[in-house]
């Protein structure tokens, strides 16, 4: 009995589970107000990440293309960069931040987008956008290294590091929330407001689910804004909920400011989240209202519902961003679930010590496999061809065949969730987010046992 | 030339020559944009690259078949799972994409040892299947590994495989258009012609530039079965690897798509002589044209007009309701590039539809001019509209419609036009008979959606009536047709049911007496 | 892929003819009903146009047609479904004799030829290489 971590032992990937480092970037860029990236490469890096943003969101976000061809890749396509950066300015007046995003392809051929960016501040942004405040940053985010999760890592960071002064420290701290839905980040100011700290959250997406108005005004996009960026710089603290999206950027504010860190833990689940309003309470010396008692009070109720008479023994695999799989696989733990198989789409060299997992290889009393660098195919061949059973599936939407054909229950988690109607709007974090997922994994389990006709009458009476 | 300069673009003023207004008496030798040119950067354009082009949209429609690109995974995962294009087979090709995962140091010393163990790996995963795809991405053309002896290396090695390669990075050419000709030439030149197939029918066609987009292509082939005519091969939605081997075998080129699929019948006419017959699969009157004409092609006409009567009878009350219901509603066409041509008549004609625009994403000048041909005065055609153009033309067309891609259908919900998937399709197969009522269907709920008249009403300052629980879609849309329409006994609304197409997977065709054994 | 400067020259339209209206309304279904003039390169769309109208003369004027080969077939179904077309939807065609129906087409497919491939703005007609 024991909890082992592994490396995928194929080269190849059958079926992704994570695309490459500059959705991530892409990802960040959509967070900022007045902000629209250009991506350096060839145009499919654009279009379709926005397609799979609009995809899980159901909405339009803008980015660019330098839309590198031919000759841009034999002979270097610096110049694509000048010349979209003065078209995107010129047509979009509103704009003030732009990430410089690079490729696979923009890094081989060795564009030296940093300078670029220099050019480009001393030349056009003087000559013809004097009035204006523009912010070319540059982010090196090539395919072929790490995977979506430290594309949005660099990014976040590339971002703060431009932007952060230290001019007038305040009580605020930074809460990086790392990549998450508008429902998180709504649960996470809700918590903020109830301890009555006031926090800088990177990024406010929140406003990613955006009305029609009659007028037809409305456009989805973030709203961090400069200033907020700036002021990243005068936290009392940062708060990385993530250690894998985010952390690097907590640990440029510690170095260059000597402003503390605190990372993590993704507060997934009750005991998470406690810890996350320790840690809150801690640093700030504000306390935890009875609001918050009473409503992780109202999670605990919940949860009691489900735990024993339905959740206990249930075995699950999970699949996804590494911060969102542990702490799922955490939560799992405390309602009596067996995460049996925990798959990490990319090969940072960091999870094996990461003290969750550590913790985990520790404690976990039944056999559990955690595989890094992990495809899809881990888990389909481990259920095809090795006799692995499992009740329960949480991941997102790209492994759904694996639950619709071998008739798993899945409950759609993490980014995307294309299959699912609006599951961006709720969250997965806080007390709020606990009673969302344990919920919905018990109505996924019950909805399964009504289609196989498995017991269902145990739910008769309840 | 009646070109039309949009705000937004007056700081690229090259984008003028990529947008004509067809103004009256002018022909297509008046009015035409430029297209299929490099776009340009920052634009914020829709395009996609030449990777997608050839992988995504034309490769991996092929169903029994490992389609792996060389590269990092980021191509392959974007590419996955974003189309519509089912296959017979329980839809492998949808399900399963490999990616040979380059990472730096494959980037430093090369990556062809990778890509061979990879190639290896997926054949042991899937010992089921013989037959790969191998599709070259930016960084793998850049490291310049040379994939074609790789493949060769592994086909000597093991001789029961069959791998196809295909050299069409991201950058390689203005859009995605540049990936289909790409690997419309590739496969006519390695594939093409190593595999004898076996005839079953006098009348033998291939089907080209089909995809099967939500069943697009067995709606057609079951035509073509009930008129005897043996498919050999479709290229490629539901078509099968071996089947497009053999393509030089059969006795018309039935072409779709002439967008991304008229490289390879051109070529077949040239190197095998067999002609190219350029047809219409939507719409009553085209499909039942393009039947027919294939039909005469073999000289079994009258099996082609057995299933036209039967068809239309079947169908044509059910189109009519909605066209009595659609009459001058405003239409922006934005799809790819061949729908514009396929539909943008067709859909006035028998839909009553008003075309106000028709757009190409990676069209070129001859899509455009067939769309300019076929749509009336006053059109609005734009290459390549960026995101700005988009939104003024909506602006000053303002469309009760747009059928367009998913991304920009949300940009058009925002300013409260209604969109219907052109790529994807809402709720197709779009062709057929059947299917064509589908697609009117489809457009008649997304323009009189109940929700979509609210979403045009201020609470704050509108007269909100307070005794009206509901509105239905026929409430919206019947205030204004006579009673005689609204009574009528004839037409009617669709009845078909949701999934139009599986049926047809267990359907038993009749066997024609070949002409040979007849004549014995 | 094609630059962006290359410029084809352009043939002026043929002469207007008496029977240009007549020419006009064949020459408008052609292009809303068939795709067979719009092949990508000019050598085809000169013998797509060649050959196909041919055929539709023959067919008009009730003259034998050649469908000794493949190609001749396929010529001869996309003309059999202009004919059929042209009968039944321009009345008056049925009327003209066989000298008045060969200037017709002939003028027809001048006019088309000029549309389609003298006239045409379509750059990427001139392409050596499909």
């Amino acid at each position: 009995m024991s909890c082992e971590i592994k490396e995928k032992d194929r080269v190849g990937t059958v079926n992704p589970i994570f695309t490459c480092q500059p959705a991530g970037a892409q990802f960040v860029s959509i967070g900022i107000k007045d902000c629209i990236g250009i991506v350096h490469g060839g145009q499919g890096c654009v279009m379709f990440v926005r397609l799979i943003f609009s995809q899980h969101f159901k909405e339009s976000f803008e980015l660019a293309s330098s839309s590198l061809h031919e000759d841009g890749a034999v002979f270097g396509a610096c110049g694509r960069v000048e010349e979209a950066v003065d078209v995107l300015l010129s047509r979009y007046p509103d704009v003030k931040v732009v990430p410089i995003i690079t490729t696979c392809s923009t890094e081989i051929i060795g564009d030296d987008v940093d300078g670029v960016i220099k050019k480009l501040n001393e030349g056009l942004l003087k000559e013809k956008f004097a009035d204006r405040e523009v912010h070319l940053i540059a982010m090196h985010t090539p395919s072929f290294v790490g995977s979506m999760i430290s594309g949005y890592d660099v990014a976040v960071r590339d971002v703060v590091r431009h932007f952060a002064k230290r001019e007038n420290p305040n009580d605020k701290i930074n809460l990086l929330t790392g990549w998450v839905n508008p429902g998180d980040v709504k649960e996470l100011k809700h918590l903020l407001a109830e301890m009555d700290i006031e926090a800088n959250v990177l990024f406010e997406i929140e406003s990613f689910d955006s009305p029609v108005l009659p007028d037809g005004s409305a456009v989805s996009h973030g709203n961090t804004t400069i200033e907020d960026l700036v002021d990243t710089g005068n936290a009392l603290a940062t708060f990385a909920l993530n250690r894998y999206e985010g952390n690097k950027a907590a640990e440029f504010l510690q170095k260059k400011f000597e402003i503390p860190a605190v990372v993590g833990p993704t507060p997934i689940g009750i005991r998470n989240t406690d810890s996350f309003l320790q840690n809150l309470r801690k640093v700030t010396g504000k306390p935890i209202p009875q609001s918050l008692v009473r409503e992780r009070g109202v999670a605990l109720d919940a949860l009691a519902d489900l735990t024993h008479m339905f959740l206990a023994e249930k075995r699950v695999a999970i699949y996804g961003a590494p911060d969102l799989v542990i702490g799922l696989a955490e939560f799992c733990l405390d309602l009596e679930m067996k995460p049996v198989l925990l798959l990490l789409g990319d090969d940072n060299s960091k999870y094996p010590n990461d003290p969750r997992v550590v913790a985990l290889k520790e404690n976990v009393d039944y056999d559990m496999e955690i595989v890094m660098n992990a495809d899809f195919w881990e888990l389909e061949n481990r259920i095809k061809n090795e006799g692995l059973e499992l009740d329960l599936i949480l991941g997102h939407s790209k492994g759904r065949f694996i639950s619709i054909d071998y008739n798993i229950p899945m409950l759609r988690v993490g980014f995307p969730t294309y299959d699912r109607a609006g599951l961006y709007r709720y969250p997965t974090v806080g007390y709020g987010g606990a009673i969302w997922l344990a919920e919905q994994m018990a109505n996924t389990l019950f909805a399964d046992m009504e289609h196989k006709k498995n017991k269902e009458w145990l739910l008769n009476v309840w | 030339m009646p070109h039309h300069e949009f705000e937004s673009s007056k700081v690229i003023p090259e984008r003028k020559q990529h947008v004509v207004i067809k103004g009256k008496g002018e022909t297509i030798a008046d009015a035409l944009p430029q297209g299929y040119l490099n776009t340009i950067p920052g634009s914020i354009s829709e395009r996609g690259c030449a990777y997608c082009g050839a992988k995504h949209v034309i490769g991996s429609p092929m169903k029994d078949v490992i389609h792996i690109s060389h590269g990092p995974v980021g191509c392959t995962y974007d590419t996955w799972q974003t189309k519509r294009y089912i296959s017979d087979n329980d839809n492998f090709q949808l399900k399963y994409t490999y990616a040979t995962d380059v990472k730096e140091k494959h980037i430093v010393f090369g990556a062809e040892k990778l890509l061979k163990q990879n190639i290896i790996e997926a054949f042991k995963a899937f010992p089921q299947i013989k037959r790969m795809s191998i599709y070259q991405t930016c960084a793998t053309a850049l490291i310049g590994d040379d994939i074609n002896a790789i493949a060769e290396e592994v086909m000597e090695e093991m001789p029961e495989v069959d791998i196809f390669v295909c050299n069409s990075p991201g950058f390689a050419g203005p859009s995605q258009s540049g990936g289909h000709h790409k690997i419309n030439i590739a496969w006519i030149n390695q594939k093409v012609g190593n595999l004898e197939p076996e005839i079953t029918s006098d009348y033998v066609i291939n089907y080209v530039g089909e995809y099967n987009i939500q069943g697009d292509q067995e709606v057609m082939v079951d035509y073509f079965k009930r008129m005897g005519i043996q498919v050999l091969s479709t290229f490629t939605g539901n078509g099968s690897y071996d089947g497009l081997r053999a393509m030089h075998r059969a006795h018309l080129n039935v072409l779709e798509c002439a967008r991304s699929a008229e490289y390879i019948c051109n070529e077949l006419r040239v190197r095998y002589g067999i002609p190219r017959l350029d047809i219409d699969g939507f719409g009553f009157e085209p499909l039942a044209d393009s039947l027919r004409k294939i039909g005469m092609f073999f000289g079994i006409e009258e099996r082609a007009k057995a299933i036209i009567d039967v068809e239309v009878a079947r169908w044509k009350p059910e189109l009519d309701w909605y066209k009595e219901r659609l009459m001058g509603k405003k239409v922006c066409l934005w799809p790819g590039g061949s729908k514009l041509w396929h539909w943008a008549h067709v859909i006035e004609q028998e839909m009553g539809l008003k075309v106000v625009s028709v757009y190409t994403k990676f069209g070129h000048q001859g899509d455009m001019e067939k769309g300019i041909a076929r749509c009336g005065e006053g059109t609005l055609a734009i290459d390549d509209p960026n995101e700005l153009e988009g939104l003024e033309a909506l602006e000053m067309l303002k469309p009760d419609i747009i059928l367009t891609g998913k991304r920009p259908g949300e940009v058009a919900k925002k300013v409260r036009v209604p969109y219907l998937n052109a790529h994807a399709y809402h709720n197709g197969p779009y062709k057929g008979f059947e299917g064509w009522v589908r697609f009117a269907r489809d457009i008649y709920n997304a323009i009189y959606s109940p929700i979509h008249q609210l979403s045009g009403i201020d609470i704050s300052k509108d007269e909100v009536p307070t005794d009206s629980g509901f509105l239905t879609r026929q409430m919206l849309s019947d205030g204004n047709l006579s009673e005689e329409v609204r009574n009528s006994e004839t037409l009617r609304q669709y009845t078909g049911n949701y999934d139009s197409v599986s049926h047809l997977r267990e359907k038993e065709y009749p066997t024609f007496e070949p002409k040979a054994a007849a004549g014995a | 892929m094609k630059a962006a400067t290359t410029k084809k020259e352009r043939v002026a339209p043929p002469p207007a003819t008496p029977m240009d209206d007549k020419v006009e309304e064949l020459i408008d279904f052609i292009m809303k009903h068939c795709l067979w003039q719009f092949h990508s390169r000019n050598w085809d769309r000169e013998r797509q146009n060649e050959e196909i109208l041919k055929k539709t003369k023959q067919l008009l004027c009730g003259e034998p047609v050649d469908l000794s080969t493949p190609s001749d077939r396929c010529y001869w179904v996309d003309a059999v479904s202009l004919v059929d077309a042209y009968r039944e939807r321009y009345t008056w065609i049925n009327a003209m004799s066989k000298d008045e129906l060969a200037q017709l087409i002939d003028t027809l497919k001048a006019r088309l030829d000029y549309l389609t491939i003298s006239g045409s703005l379509n750059e990427e007609l001139s392409d050596k290489n499909y």
